[in-house]
């Protein structure tokens, strides 16, 4: 049996976004796991150039209280 | 010519004089660099990632200007990390100018909505009421569900830290 990848892509350049705003807790939220951590590029597909905005908006976020440093997981 | 962007948390319990007057005063200090204010809001009430000062909630304010005498700007730092009502703040550059902020006129509805949900919030809170300042209506309607989300791990928190008291 086969396993077939699933394409990934840059979201940020699919959507045309540019800049990151630190305060757009809402769409950083998706490039963390459920404990609070940066998921990796390999993972989510994101672009270099993105991933490094990326990685200063949610370290922003983090230092004035919209995201956390650590969170409790699920398990 | 470089723009800035000062965030900084105010605690959320202040009335809206006292949230006022507070704003006025930083106005004042920031004056004294010679910037030039183009933005100073209210971006609302928030439940923080993680408490400062023991506090849970606080009131989130933008500050947006064109840099002036920048040697002063580490004095305005200062001041504001002093300043025992300002819970956190930060200063950013922004890559381009800020548009001018417009307050949107809210129908009756959705300030009956906001109200509700505000008085939700109160009571996971159980602090004292507080003035709700203005806040957008998408961002409060989304906040106020990640914060009845976030609030059951708070609770589970408070539990544990009591049984180890």
């Amino acid at each position: 049996m086969a396993f077939q990848q699933r394409n990934k892509f840059c979201y940020f350049k699919e959507n045309g976004i540019n800049d990151i705003d630190y305060k757009d807790v809402k769409l950083l939220r998706r490039f963390v796991n459920d404990q609070g951590k940066i998921m990796p590029r390999r993972v989510t597909g994101t672009s270099a150039k993105m991933h490094r905005k990326l990685v200063r908006a949610i370290k922003r976020s983090r230092a004035i209280a919209l995201m956390p440093y650590v969170e409790k997981g699920t398990d | 010519m470089k723009f800035y962007e000062t965030l900084y948390i105010v605690d959320a319990n202040l009335e809206n004089k006292v949230l006022e007057k507070e704003m006025d005063d930083v106005g004042k200090e920031l004056a004294k660099t010679k910037s030039k204010i183009i933005n100073h809001r209210v971006w609302g009430k928030k439940r923080l990632a993680y408490a400062i000062q023991r506090q849970k909630y606080g009131s989130f304010i933008i500050l947006q200007y064109a840099g002036g005498d920048l040697g002063k700007m580490p004095d305005f730092d200062t001041w504001m990390k002093l300043n025992n009502s300002v819970l956190r703040h930060m200063t950013v550059a922004l890559s381009e100018e800020p548009a001018v902020h417009i307050e949107e006129e809210k129908s009756e509805q959705d300030n009956e909505k906001i109200q509700q949900q505000d008085t939700e919030n109160v009571e996971v809170e159980g602090d004292k009421k507080s003035d709700s300042a203005s806040t957008n209506e998408n961002e409060s309607k989304a906040d106020s569900d990640s914060i009845q989300v976030e609030s059951e791990g708070v609770k589970e928190e408070q539990e544990s830290v009591s049984e180890e008291d």
